[in-house]
Order: structure tokens, then sequence, then C-alpha cells
């Protein structure tokens, strides 16, 4: 848990429902990512740069650029560009293992899709004269977090490539004489701005969760966020000390709840809930039923129970269907889920 | 593959039980060429294709072969195997699934010079693409409605023959390449080609599931697979196993299924009163009624089975007795038209009006025939004459809207910036797909995969002192072709004046204008708005690539006041002026609706409907401008004609608001264009 110079998680004032959002993602990647919609300086991209200092560790292959859990003969390591590393993965050598933070990687809105999906390594070709891939960011961002600030700028075909891989969790590379699969199963963070445009259905949808953040209304807590703000940058590091102790809090709680997630239970009447709320605001096919069960046995283990109450559900469904009641171009977007909700 | 292992199966999905038969029926016969499933998001369509790789029997095919050549058809092997002395090693492998994603380049297409060993040994081998991986296999491409038309074009080439011929980087090979094309799509993301459609054997549509139980039953086994996939794969192993093993039994029935002359004369009957064209839908109706009947262990194809498998068959060919248009989508059609019990039931259905796809937003239903909201009614929606300054503002719900014609500027090679989908072009910039390499370019874009396979063959001639590995001399260079689709920028100049509000016409302008706006999204083009009343013109909307904002500011737009046409003209100029500017390569398409009664002059000396013809010609001394008038006026006896002198003056293609439907647009764009 460096403190380099980021804003601690834990010291944003407000913003509840981005938060837990996000903290939800950390608990259990199968919610596939959150979508944050809203206005300018609110604390979106410092929010989901801030999670650094909260996300739990994972073993890897040391220095694996697939970020694999364990070495994979038949697979992956056999055209890996590490050549020393794959060389003992195929000659049945356990390869070396580290722990390490979940890394979030950043996707630019103006990346090319050669270097999104990985593409033949140029080095290599011309020194070697043999082709070798070199991994993209697809490949770095596997059982971590894609982090697209300003999504609905995305280039157009860059989106379909996410699409894409984040469909199945799979990155197929089939170009520049490169033939390659790899595993790419992230969690998904974008933040936009409604007013320079609307994402496409398709990839509104790949996004679990969305909230919508505006700007705080209460002038104390403004003020509050002027002077962290200030306090922050005048001296970070002393700022960051000052919030550690709740940050580890924090880490210890997902911990435990996601050790916690796997117990949790849903009575079956709840679950009627889940698919009727569904069917009752009308979304497209299941994925919000799955998500929405997902979200609430999240907030469960998050609140350290061992059973998901009603109002996990209510909860879970303002984080799950506001974005998915957009089920065709150019209907808006629900800002608030409570308005539609059957009485 | 340990990534694929963890694939959800197949036999575990809930319901969608017409999608699994499909598959199924294609993997007991691959002949019937193929299933687009066509759907909604997150209805486990990927998931089936993915998971099917698990239940497919293994075949026998030559050892050593990268192509899989079929032992027992000699007739059909690759280069390699027939130069081989027989007989030939067999070994079973099982068939392959082969994920073509939609960013493939044309060399990993259909293969290329194997340029490590060109380097190495001087040889040129050939290094086989996804076509040939996908021989006897299933080629699938997810969301097939994106994918890049050059790349489209190849496969269906491929498709076409059954054979890979490759003739390129001093290559010349050919291999077969039969496969079995599963494509997915989300229609409201954009219809596919005609072309690529029918080369889809069969077509089904799925939807979610609206059982309470069974959506609940979804859900667990869902989330039971994602906390425990082994123990849930283990759980479904003995039910994947009896699955692949009745397709593989069918498989080997299937040589052993007849037809009956009366039962292809009922198919025959059956493709003619659905109007399809060509014969591919007898042939792949015969073909998957009888892997029916192989699984169902019956060596007589059954009038049954014809019944199960039209649906499937013709959904996708079925066409609207005017011949031109192409098969509309159908979501709308749904219980009716999957189970047809007779030709009879067939002939109702395709009686049915043309239904516009069931996917514009909930609040642009309102028909074209709604009527002014009743307290504005004393304005006298019903009077041609209308004391315009009386007129209050008013605000119309949205028509009916419907699928547009292509509307697309001439295509050229002229190389431009932008992104979108309406417009093929050719990118300057380092962006778009790479599609494919050429020697042509400045060298800031180079295609380094292209250069080295040009360069491999000498390496070993060209081997000397340099320190590189390979040496490369100008001649190899080659330079990427990106292609992107440019949107284009609509400008769209609306008559929002009170002679506007007569006779619904303000709703079935705005209907025409979302339908188009809808199309736009489609095509991922730039919208701007400038609308006309009273006075003065106005710039709604600035242009912008959120046609979100355009449809918000189309809803709320008022309308009431007199014509000032001339302004309005005049203030479109501006705009598209502005964006050629920055953007001097783009065409604008600028879309005037009016009825085109100007009433208002700039200056009020000359007459407004003059004023506004000069104006109108300075659009035609910009040939990247490309106008089209759509004209509100009804038909009727009294009729000022005053839009098509217009369009004439500008020399636009002239529409009438009813013509935009798609299937008078076609006609008319030809006459337009001729």
């Amino acid at each position: 848990m460096s403190c380099e110079s980021l804003y601690p998680f834990v010291a944003i004032v407000g913003q509840e429902k981005m938060k837990r959002a996000l903290i939800f993602n950390i608990i259990n990647p199968t919610l596939s990512g959150v979508l944050i919609r809203g206005e300018k300086g609110t604390g979106k991209s410092t929010a989901v740069r801030a999670l650094a200092h909260i996300l739990p560790k994972i073993e890897v292959v040391k220095d694996c650029p697939f970020n694999l859990p364990d070495g994979d003969p038949q697979g992956v390591c056999a055209d890996c560009p590490r050549t020393e590393c794959s060389r003992e993965v195929m000659g049945g050598i356990k390869p070396e293992k580290v722990w390490r933070e979940i890394r979030v990687v950043e996707l630019p809105v103006g990346a090319t899709e050669d270097r999104v999906v990985g593409t033949l390594d140029l080095e290599y070709a011309l020194k070697k004269g043999e082709k070798r891939i070199e991994p993209g960011l697809l490949a770095s961002a596997h059982r971590g977090i894609l982090y697209v600030d300003e999504v609905n700028l995305l280039d157009d075909h860059v989106v379909d490539v996410l699409l894409d891989s984040a469909a199945m969790g799979v990155n197929t590379i089939e170009r520049e004489g490169i033939s390659f699969s790899h595993p790419a199963r992230f969690t998904l963070v974008g933040t936009m701005n409604p007013e320079e445009g609307e994402l496409r259905p398709q990839l509104l949808d790949r996004f679990g969760l969305c909230v919508h953040v505006e700007g705080l209304k209460e002038a104390e807590s403004r003020v509050t966020v002027m002077e962290r703000r200030i306090a922050f940058d005048e001296d970070p590091e002393s700022f960051c000390k000052a919030w550690e102790e709740e940050s580890k809090a924090l880490v210890e709680r997902i911990e435990r709840a996601r050790k916690l997630y796997p117990e949790v239970i849903v009575p079956r009447n709840l679950l009627f809930d889940i698919a009727s709320f569904c069917l009752d605001v009308g979304v497209d096919g299941h994925r919000a039923d799955i998500i929405m069960l997902k979200t609430a046995k999240t907030i469960a283990a998050f609140e350290g129970r061992m059973e998901v109450l009603p109002k996990d559900i209510e909860e879970a469904a303002e984080l799950v269907l506001p974005h998915r009641i957009r089920k065709q171009p150019f209907i808006d977007v629900v800002e608030d889920i409570r308005v539609i909700k059957p009485a | 593959m340990q990534i694929f292992q963890k694939i959800y199966p197949f036999s575990a999905i809930v319901g969608q039980e017409k999608l699994k038969k499909a598959l199924i029926l294609n993997v007991i016969n691959p002949a019937i060429g193929g299933v687009l499933i066509r759907g909604e998001k997150g209805t486990a369509k990927s998931t089936a294709v993915r998971s099917l790789a698990g239940l497919l029997p293994e075949i026998p095919s030559v050892m050593g072969c990268s192509f899989s050549c079929d032992p027992q058809n000699p007739l059909e092997w690759c280069s390699r195997c027939r130069s081989l002395r027989q007989p030939l090693p067999v070994v079973f492998k099982r068939i392959p699934v082969v994920t073509l994603p939609l960013n493939a380049t044309e060399d990993r297409v259909v293969g290329s010079i194997d340029f490590e060993k060109a380097i190495q040994r001087g040889e040129r081998l050939f290094y086989p693409g996804v076509l040939a991986k996908a021989h006897r296999g299933i080629l699938y491409i997810d969301e097939v409605n994106l994918l890049d038309d050059y790349i489209a074009d190849l496969i269906l080439d491929v498709a076409a023959s059954g054979i890979n011929r490759v003739e390129r980087e001093g290559i010349s090979f050919s291999h077969p390449s039969r496969f079995i094309l599963v494509g997915t799509m989300n229609p409201e993301e954009g219809d596919i080609r005609p072309q690529l459609l029918d080369r889809f054997g069969l077509c089904v549509e799925v939807a979610g599931e609206r059982d309470l139980e069974r959506r609940v039953e979804l859900m667990n086994l869902r989330e039971e697979f994602d906390s425990d996939p082994e123990g849930f794969l283990k759980r479904f192993e003995e039910e994947s196993r009896s699955l692949a093993w009745s397709i593989l039994a069918a498989r080997e029935f299937l040589p052993r299924v007849k037809v009956a002359d009366y039962i292809r004369k009922f198919i025959a009957d059956l493709c003619l009163e659905n109007n399809v064209a060509g014969h591919r839908a007898d042939i792949v109706m015969e073909q998957a009624a009888k892997a029916l009947a192989a699984l169902n262990r019956r060596s007589h194809v059954t009038i049954e089975d014809i019944r199960e498998v039209a649906p499937m068959v013709l959904k996708h060919r079925r066409r609207e007795a005017a011949p031109p248009s192409p098969p509309p989508p159908r979501p709308s059609e749904d219980d009716r038209n999957e189970k047809p019990s007779s030709p009879e039931l067939q002939r109702e259905n395709e009686e049915k009006p043309f239904q516009p796809p069931n996917n514009q937003p909930e609040t642009a239903s309102t028909k074209p025939e709604a009527q002014p909201e009743p307290e504005n009614n004393e304005t006298g929606s019903e009077q041609e004459r209308i004391t315009y300054e009386q007129v209050l503002e008013r605000v119309f719900e949205i028509g009916e809207t419907f699928k547009v014609r292509k509307i697309s500027a001439p295509k050229d090679r002229v190389i431009r910036r932008g992104s979108g989908r309406r417009s093929r072009t050719r990118t300057a910039q380092k962006q778009g797909r790479y599609v494919r390499s050429s020697l042509k370019g400045d060298g800031s874009d180079i295609a380094i995969d292209a250069t080295l396979r040009a360069a491999a063959p000498y390496q070993i001639r060209r081997r000397g002192e340099a320190t590189l590995a390979v040496h490369l001399t100008s001649q190899d260079i080659r330079h990427k072709i990106r292609e992107k689709r440019v949107g284009n920028f609509l400008l769209f100049v609306v008559d929002a004046s009170g002679s506007m509000g007569a006779e619904g016409r303000m709703a079935a302008a705005k209907g025409a204008i979302m339908s188009l706006l809808l199309d736009a999204y489609q095509k991922r083009d730039r919208v701007a708005m400038v609308s006309f009343r009273r006075n003065e013109a106005e710039v709604r909307l600035p242009p912008t690539s959120s046609v979100e904002l355009a449809a918000r500011l189309l809803r709320e737009l008022p309308i009431g006041g007199r014509t000032p046409l001339s302004a309005g003209l005049m203030r479109a100029y501006e705009v598209v002026r502005t964006v050629l500017l920055k953007d001097p390569s783009s065409k604008p398409i600028v879309i005037v609706i009016t009825d085109g009664k100007a009433n208002v002059s700039i200056d009020r000396s000359k007459k407004p409907v003059e004023e506004a013809i000069f104006i109108a010609r300075r659009f035609t001394l910009d040939e990247r401008i490309y106008p089209i008038v759509v004209d509100t006026e009804k038909r009727g006896i009294v009729q000022f004609g005053l839009a098509r002198k217009l369009a004439e003056v500008m020399e636009a293609p002239y529409f009438r608001i009813e013509d935009l439907r798609a299937e008078n647009l076609v006609k008319i764009i030809k006459e337009a264009s001729q």
C-alpha cells in the first residue's frame, strides 16, 4: 500500500454510492465493472485512481505479461514472449509466483487498437527475424481493473474490441501475422460526462453497475472537500499517513467480505423479487438478474451478514438497473431507479 | 487450452431451445451452412456458441495437415496432401471452433507467407490463416454486423467456393475451406449485408426468458457456476456427455435419412410462398430437416420436421412482395411466425403489412396521425390558411419512426479524418482498422508485418555484415491501409413555422428526423440542427456526435410563427461553412425539411421566396455539400410545389416526407442520382 501521490480513497468526501459501487467490484470481480456518470469535478477519476490504496492482492506468476495465476503449458505459455519463464513452464517446472496488488490499467481515450489487443513485437521481429507477440493493454488488465476515462469518447472500433473480450473473457488476436489467444477478464471501470454523448447500449450493458454522481449540495461538506484537498496538496505524505488507519480498516473489511461472500445465502422469495423486478422494468436479457443477485450478495457480505435482506436487493437495483432500462438508443438513462420502481 | 476450460456448459443453458436446436442441427449436418443468432444483449448467444465446442465429436483428418483434410475425400485435399504418398496417416481431431475477432487483418484471415521460415531458410512457405483453421469446423464471428466490409467479402468469397486461393507475397497456394458460419448480432447496432445474411443457413431470434421460475433458475445456475466452475462442470458432465453422444450418433445416422418427393414439393411450395431469393432456402431446409430426422433417429423426413425447421430457414430470407427490399428484421413478429402450421398460415403471415422494426423508443411510437394537443385546436390545424402571428408555440410529439434507406455521399478515395460508420473511407491518420497493406505510402505508417513478409525470402541472399537479423531495402516497405467508416456530418434544417403544425405535418417531420437520427446513431454520424420560425433562424444544436442530444432537442422543438426560410438556409450555410473550414475533406449532408412556403425575408425589400431561392443557389457552389430536400407539403388539390423548386435550385434530391420510408426511397435515390 504505497502512498505515492494518490489521494486516499477513504478521504473522499461524500459520493457514498460511487465508493460503495467500486468497493463491491473489488470484493466481487464478477460484477464486471462500474460506470460512473456525472459532471466534471465530482471526484470520479480521483476515486478510481485512489482505488490503488485499497486493492487486495492476488497471486501471479512473477513478471507474467498475462497475469496468469499459474503456468499454462497447453495454452498461453507456449507462445509467450517471455522466453526464460515459458521455457521453464514448457519444461514442466513450476514458475516462480508472487503476491502483488491488483493493477489498475488505464486505457487512454486515444489508444490505438493494436496497443489495446496486442500486436507483433516490432523490435524482436527486426532483430531476430522471428515473430513474437507484444501483449496489449487487455493482457495487463487481466484479473485487474481496466479504467477508461471519458469512455464515451472512445474510438468506435476500440469499443468493439472491448466488447468482444469483455463478453467472454478471452482476447483473440488475429492480426499482423500474429495468431494468439489469452485470457482477459477484467473489471471495467469507466467514467463519463453524459453531456458529451451517450454510450452504445451494448457497451452500457457490459458495465455491471452504474452510478450517477453530482457535486455535493451542502456547504459544509463542500468546505470539507476544499480543506482536505488543500491539506493533501500541501503535504501528501502526512495526509496519507493521517488516513492510513482508515484505509487499513477498509482493506480488512473488504478482505473479510471476500471470504464471507461464498457463504452468503439468498432466500428463494428474494430471488423471485429480483426476477420480477427486472421483468417489471423491462430489461434486455438476463445480465441484469445475474448481476443484481451478485450485487445483493456482495452487499450482504460487505455488511458482514450471511443472508441477503430485502434492503440489499433494493440497493442492488439502484446500481444495476438504471443503465439497463435504456434498452434502445435514444431512451435516456434513468438516473434514479426509484422513479420507475413499481409501487 | 486452460482458458477455454471454464466455459459455462451447453447443457446447463436455461431455455433458448431454438438456439440450441439450430446449433446442434448444424453440427449434425454441416451442409446446413451455419446459424445467425440475432437478439438482445445478455441472452446467452455467445455462451451457447462457445460452449458448443465442448460437445463436438472428433473427426478423422490427415495427420500433420494444417487444414484438417478429410482422408476420405481426396477431391478436397490441400496442395500438400495431394503431393504426399498414399495412404495418408490419419488422426482424430475434435471439430474446431475458430473465433474471428473483429479486428482481424487480411493476412491472418486468408493466410500469408511464413516470414520466420522464409528468413531462416529462404523458403516460401504458407502460414495458414483463420480460414484454414476453420476448415471442417465452425467459424464464429461475434457481432458479425460490425465486421469490416473488406474482411466480410473475403469470407463470403471463400464460403461460396469452399476453397481459399491465396495468391500473394509470392505464394501461390490453395486449400479447402468449408466451414459452418456462426454469427451473433444485436440488430440495434445496425443490420447485416444481405449477401452475408444469405450465407447463414439458419437464423434464430433469441429473447430473454419471461417466466419467473426460469429466470430464478438461470440466476442460480449462473451464480453457482461463477463461484465453483469445476464442481459445476462436473455436475453437468453426465448430461454433456450424453448430448455429445447423441450428436455423434445422429451424424452417423444422417446418410440413411431419405427425403420423399412429396416432402420436396412441400419445401418448394413453402419457399415459393415466402418469396425467397434463389434456391439456397430450399436446399438448406432439406438439409436441416434431414438433420432433425437423424437426431430423432428416423430414416424419413416428415412434414413435422419441415415445420420445425422452416421458420429458422425462412426467417431471414422471407421477402416482401416487392423484390428489391431487403429482408426486414422482424423482431416484432413472434410466435405466429415461429410455428407455421400450414402453407396457408404462412401466406397469411406474409400478407401482414410491413411492420417497422420495433426498435423505436417508446416516446416516439405515436402514430403520424397524432393530432396536435387539444387546447391548441382553435388555432385551426385543419385549415390550410393560418394567420401566423396568432399561432401559439406548440410542441408536437414525435411521429412514427421507420427504417430509412441508405443515404450516403458518393463513395470516393479521398483520405479523411473522422470516425463513424456511414461512408467507408481510407484514413490517413494512424487510426482506424488496419485491414491490409500496400506498396504505396509516405513511410509514416509502415506495415511492419507485411514488410517483413516481403523481405523474408531474400534474407539468405542479403545476409551480410549488418547487425540486425533482417535486412530491409526500400522496395520491401509496405504501408498499412487502414479503413474505417467515417460518419458523415448531417445538418438538419427544420422548418418550425406555424404552417408545419397543420395536419400533423410536424409530427410526421419529427418522425422522419427521428428515423434519420436512429440511422445516424447506427452509422456514428455527427449531427447539427438549425430551426427557423417567426423572424429568425437559430442553431438549435451545434455540430455534435451526441445523437441523443439531438433527439432530446427534437422532442422539445416548438413550432409556431412565420416561415423565414431564407434565414434558415443562410444559417445552415454558415454552419456548413464552418464545418468545411475545420475539416476540408468532410462531405456534409444538409437535409432541409420544409414545405417551402417562405413568407419572411431577411432583406425586407425582397420577396421571401425569391430570396430563399437566391440563397439556396449558394449550396451548389461547393460540391462537397450534399443537400437533400424533404417536402412536408401534403399531396392535395392545391399544391404550391415550392419545396420542389427549392430542390431544383439546390440540385438536391427531392423527397416527400412519406418517401423517406425504406420501401420507396431506393427508387427515389436512383432517380435522383441519374
